[in-house]
């Protein structure tokens, strides 16, 4: 520190003058005589080589210059030349010196001393000392902007140094890119290999140059994503999403393509999910290719602990010959963070461990590589590596198309040696747009033509459209493509997208979207008049696509590979269009216009929960790769307004679903996510000063940032069987009034059917016997509930019973199946461990945040709602900081310690690394890792977390989801009044208000 | 922020004797300008001149002296200097006095005047010169200390000028 203050100091004062006084080793003289003529020249120099070696040599260089005969001078010229030796030479020189000179003032002397001053003065006045820049001594009335980077805005005088500066500068930087200048960096062909290397690491969507520009970037699982738009655009996105369209690019998520025969797939398949949780793999319009089907999968044999992650699904539809109906085609959809589990999940399954060498065509690639004489490290990148065909004559650098981060030799398509079953990977391969919104479909038939029949090749050299061609020359297929024409011509006159079956599937075969791009952003809106009593929309909506419509080309992976290659540049196309007789007029393209094979899948909106039946449901685009742009831009046109990641979020936050993964805590993916953001969010609270960040020991938050499911499950089960053996051993003395109450209330009366029952017992059974297996193998897990029939029940007794008519009759009606609260209780109870994906609504004021609680409210909070309809909620007490005391000891301790190893100066690496690592077990403000019981930490006995929550503009009121432990619901549930049921209270981690909100449970 | 301001008094020492040039150092000239100002101000004026007070610069060769002074006091300092009568180093004691040259609020407005005034010092000799020899070495000083800014400009466009200057 004070060595750096000190190097500072010198370079400051490396050009002031120092003083000049007569050597007072050498003392007075003997005789009492100064000498005066050479000496003082002699006196001076040595003074100066020792405070600037630079200059002296100078000064002695332009002394030799101008010597003029003397024997003064002549003696001088020997002393500068010992001078440099020390001063011990110096003094015997000046003695002989002394008794040689005059005893008389000469003006010589006197003028070279005052010469001498002048020089070393004139360079203290003219250089610069200080270690800031030129432009900073400037008194700030003459500064300029952007002076440091523009010399000419300096005044003159300061020109020099500033260049001098300038140029030291441009040496420490680092720079490589700028040697070239902006023209040649800009260049395609240098950006071109720019972006390339810049996608090595992440990969970038094909659509990364638009959204980089408008959105804020960030890299998350591998990929370069828009996370959210630089404007100001959060309402603007809902308004989309609701009343118009808001495309996303989804082209991130994963496609594991399966091919295999039927039986065999649908056979190991099973063994992945279970029928509990909805519709599997097998399911009849699913398996038929009509439909997209969604489920979650779990690891073979092990449901319900164990899970992968939430995908979707499509079969190939079976041809129409039946004859190869054998071998099916499937494409499994996953978001990124899940996709390495399933794959390698997939492969233990299928036993596919040899990669398959020959799973797309490549020699041809590879030989017309070897004619354009690239090297070989490139013919081995080849396969990914494609372009345009302008760009092939010309330069030899391809753009990436696909994913820019495979090692070439690797193989991505695994075999199966028993079963034939072929995995590979798709990545990066199939686009996927989505649109969101009532509108998207008009969006969807305003920017896309369909292809138009073409029976004679444009051009024998080329492959462009060949295979179209082919398919033209077959009437049937034909007829086929005539009719899944006139079906998407039908989707204008369909008010919304929901109106349609979720997932209904549409392949079509497009013309080139570029060719009509409208000259100006606009909105597509749709005309309903034209299609008001159009008996054929009516029947669509009826009866749904039929299930010939879902064939595309698409699934050809041939065609796709020359769809992709023999796409017309962007380029090409405006030199076309330069060329049009009329300018601006509709470009015809003739033959040569690309036909490319697209799927258009329905998504479906909100299917749960009562309110907005169907809202956020849109279309998915599957488009094959290298067309992203020619198809983005004219939706953009069509005015969808785009979206990020946080758009996504918001998009299923309001629609109630759980988001991937962030609401999955029980696969490895949402276990890593929450690990990450727990990260994110500690470091954002340390940035904090203490005293302006929240004390969660006070607010009795244990844990802010992280939701600890396991310990609550844990202490759960704990409390539960705490609770049973108080209620077995005394039942007269009730340890809390909560257990009390679950026994006077009654079974519903008249609920029981028999057959159901039984059907029940037999699932009980069945759970029973899975948990006691679950229970012996892992004890710590927990897992979320899934199981269809006992969310429906759980669903239907969360609902407020006695209310108005219109809530009685659902209940009742799903009643149908229920049980008696024993039989349900028994069920549960051998779910000890076992969290319920639960969606809260607030009754008044409040906002729910990421990681808020959910608590029991108590008998009296019930009581002062009834007789306050404006009670807010109850307030938590102020707990005491424990911890502080420690925090504040342990901080003294390391001061002194400091002081200590400050005073022996031997503060070593060591001591200094556990000084640093110390704080780190104790964060003022925060829990440390043993959490005590998570239930019964605050007033209200908590049952669950929110992992998203905010208030809903679709909803108007504040929203949360999150998971609740199941074994607290049902306690809660069975002791709580039957008007008020379902009411939970909520408090955000860093307040002390509770604040009222139902609980719903939506399958 | 708000810096100390203070004042740099730019005094030359005149001295009869030339010997009193080698009792010219920090030590001698501080000490002999705090006696002064205790002479003439009492304990009051030496305690506030001593705040910060330093000798910034001296050449003996010269006689050149710069003092620090803080900027509310320096007229008691100013006022003193005129005292000042010796200098007095290792019990030799020369008598001189000091004529003060140059007030001013930074050092680098006192160097500027320094070169001002020795130019003019250079240029008064040049004029008052006796004899042929000495206007030859006053002449010679007087380009060394000009022909150095040239010859500095030189070395900093390149080494080639530099070689030429040196065979010239």
């Amino acid at each position: 520190m004070s060595n750096a203050r000190e190097k500072k100091r010198a370079k400051k004062m490396r050009n002031q003058p120092a003083s000049v006084t007569l050597s007072s080793d050498c003392g007075p003289c003997p005789s009492g005589i100064q000498h005066h003529n050479g000496g003082s020249r002699s006196f001076q120099t040595p003074k100066q080589a020792d405070l600037h070696p630079d200059s002296s040599q100078e000064f002695q260089q332009q002394r030799h210059q101008h010597q003029s005969p003397g024997p003064s001078y002549r003696k001088e010229q020997y002393f500068s030349k010992g001078q440099s030796r020390g001063r011990g030479g110096w003094r015997g020189g000046h003695q002989n010196v002394s008794q040689e000179m005059p005893k008389y003032v000469t003006a010589s002397t006197f003028a070279q001393a005052r010469a001498a001053e002048i020089n070393a003065m004139l360079k203290a006045v003219t250089q610069k000392s200080s270690n800031s820049l030129v432009f900073q001594t400037l008194p700030r009335h003459m500064r300029r902007r952007a002076m440091s980077h523009n010399i000419k805005r300096l005044p003159r005088r300061l020109r020099e140094i500033a260049r001098k500066e300038a140029e030291k500068a441009v040496h420490q930087k680092k720079e490589h890119s700028k040697n070239k200048c902006r023209k040649a960096r800009r260049r395609h062909v240098n950006l071109v290999v720019e972006f390339n290397r810049r996608q090595k690491k992440n990969i970038w969507l094909e659509t990364h140059i638009w959204h980089a520009k408008r959105f804020h970037m960030v890299k998350k699982w591998g990929y370069c994503l828009g996370d959210r738009p630089t404007t100001k655009s959060y309402r603007a996105c809902y308004r989309a999403m609701t009343k118009h369209c808001l495309l996303q690019d989804l082209s991130y998520y994963c496609c594991l393509e399966l091919n295999g025969k039927e039986e065999e797939l649908l056979k190991v398949l099973a063994r992945m999910c279970s029928i509990d949780t909805g519709p599997t793999f097998a399911a009849v319009p699913c398996l038929s290719g009509r439909l997209q089907g969604s489920l979650v999968l779990y690891r073979a044999d092990r449901y319900p602990e164990d899970l992968l992650g939430p995908i979707t699904f499509i079969w190939k539809p079976k041809d129409g010959s039946g004859i190869t109906s054998e071998t099916r085609q499937l494409w499994i959809w996953t978001h990124p963070s899940l996709k390495q589990d399933i794959l390698t999940e997939l492969k233990t399954v299928f036993q596919c461990s040899e990669p398959v060498k020959t799973c797309s065509p490549e020699p041809i690639v590879t030989l017309l590589q070897e004619e354009k004489q690239t090297d070989v490290a490139m013919i081995v990148g080849k396969k990914r590596k494609r372009e345009d065909n302008e760009g092939e004559q010309a330069v030899p650098l391809k753009k990436i198309i696909g994913d820019g981060t495979r090692v070439p030799l690797q193989s991505y398509c695994w075999t199966s040696q028993t079963t034939g079953v072929v995995i590979s990977d798709l990545t990066m391969e199939i686009l996927r747009y989505r649109l969101i919104g009532p509108l998207s479909h008009c969006v969807l038939t305003e920017a896309l033509k369909t292809a138009s029949i073409q029976t004679e090749m444009a051009d024998a050299e080329t492959e462009l459209n060949n295979w179209w061609v082919e398919n033209c020359k077959n009437s049937e297929k034909v007829s086929l493509h005539q009719r899944q024409e006139a079906i998407f011509e039908l989707l204008q006159g369909i008010s919304s997208p929901s109106e349609i079956a979720a997932g209904t599937i549409l392949g079509l075969t497009v013309g080139d979207p570029r060719v009509n791009l409208p000259k100006k952003r606009s909105k597509a809106m749709p005309n309903p008049e034209k299609y008001q009593d159009n008996e054929k929309v009516r029947q669509l909506l009826l009866e749904g696509v039929p299930l010939e419509c879902a064939h595309s080309f698409i699934w050809d992976q041939t065609i796709c590979k020359n769809v992709t290659e023999n796409k017309i540049s962007e380029q090409d196309l405006n030199h076309m269009r330069g060329e049009l007789l009329v300018p601006g007029s509709q470009l015809d393209l003739g033959p040569c216009e690309s036909k490319i094979p697209i799927l258009l899948v329905q998504q479906p909106g909100k299917v749960a929960g009562e309110d907005r039946p169907g809202w956020g449901s849109g279309w998915d685009i599957y488009l094959p790769k290298g067309w992203g742009m020619a198809f983005w831009i004219p939706f953009v046109y069509r005015g969808a307004r785009v979206g990020g990641l946080q758009e996504g979020m918001k998009h299923s936050e309001y629609k109630r679903s759980p988001h991937i993964p962030n609401d999955f805590p029980d696969c490895p993916a949402g276990i890593q996510f929450a690990k990450e953001l727990e990260n994110v969010l500690l470091e954002k609270f340390k940035r904090r000063p203490p005293a302006k960040r929240a004390n969660y020991v006070k607010l009795g938050t244990l844990a802010p940032f992280l939701c600890p499911w396991g310990q609550l499950t844990r202490d759960w089960e704990v409390r539960n069987k705490a609770q049973e053996e108080s209620v077995v051993t005394s039942s007269a003395e009730s340890k809390s009034s909560a257990t009390e109450r679950q026994v006077p209330c009654e079974p519903k009366p008249g609920l029981i059917i028999e057959d159901s029952q039984g059907d029940m017992m037999e699932e009980m059974a069945k759970i029973q016997n899975l948990c006691k297996e679950d229970g012996a193998a892992t004890s710590s897990g927990f897992f979320v509930l899934r199981n269809r029939k006992l969310l429906k029940q759980l669903s239907a007794r969360c609902r407020p019973t006695c209310g108005k008519g219109q809530r009685v009759r659902p209940a009742s009606k799903l009643g149908q199946k229920e049980m008696t609260e024993d039989a349900l209780l028994s069920i549960f109870k051998c779910y000890p461990r076992v969290l319920v994906w639960v969606s809260l609504s607030l009754l008044r004021k409040g906002s729910p945040e990421l990681h808020a609680m959910i608590c029991i409210p108590t008998q009296e909070d019930f009581l002062q709602l009834n007789k306050d309809q404006l009670f807010c909620g109850p307030q938590e007490p102020k707990h005491s900081d424990i911890f502080k005391h420690k925090i504040l000891k342990l901080k003294e301790r390391k001061k002194k310690k400091n002081n200590g190893n400050a005073l022996e100066s031997g503060a070593s690496d060591a001591l200094e690394a556990k000084a640093v690592e110390e704080p780190k077990e104790l964060i003022l403000g925060l829990w440390p890792d043993p959490l005590p019981d998570v239930t019964s930490h605050c007033s209200r006995i908590l049952l669950g977390f929110v992992t998203q929550g905010d208030f809903s503009l679709a909803a108007g009121c504040g929203e949360a989801l999150g998971f609740v432990n199941l074994t607290g619901l049902l306690h809660m549930l069975s002791s709580q009044p039957t008007d008020k049921k379902g009411l939970v209270l909520l408090r955000t981690p860093a307040s002390l208000q509770y604040r009222f909100a139902r609980l719903n449970i939506e399958v | 922020m708000v810096r100390f301001k203070h004042r740099y008094l730019l005094c030359e020492i005149v001295s009869e004797d030339p010997r009193c040039r080698q009792c010219i150092d920090e030590r001698a000239v501080s000490a002999a300008a705090k006696d002064a100002v205790a002479r003439t101000h009492g304990d009051y004026g030496l305690a506030c001149c001593s705040i910060s007070f330093t000798v910034k610069y001296l050449n003996a060769y010269t006689g050149i002296v710069l003092l620090r002074c803080r900027k509310d006091f320096y007229r008691l300092l100013w006022s003193a200097l005129p005292f000042v009568t010796y200098l007095e180093n290792r019990n030799q004691r020369y008598s001189c006095f000091f004529n003060t040259l140059h007030v001013g609020g930074t050092i680098r407005t006192c160097q500027k005047f320094l070169v001002q005034y020795n130019r003019k010092q250079l240029l008064l000799l040049l004029h008052n010169c006796t004899s042929e020899e000495e206007r030859q070495s006053i002449q010679k000083s007087v380009l060394s200390c000009c022909l150095k800014e040239v010859e500095e400009e030189q070395s900093q466009s390149g080494d080639e000028e530099d070689d030429c200057a040196e065979t010239d």
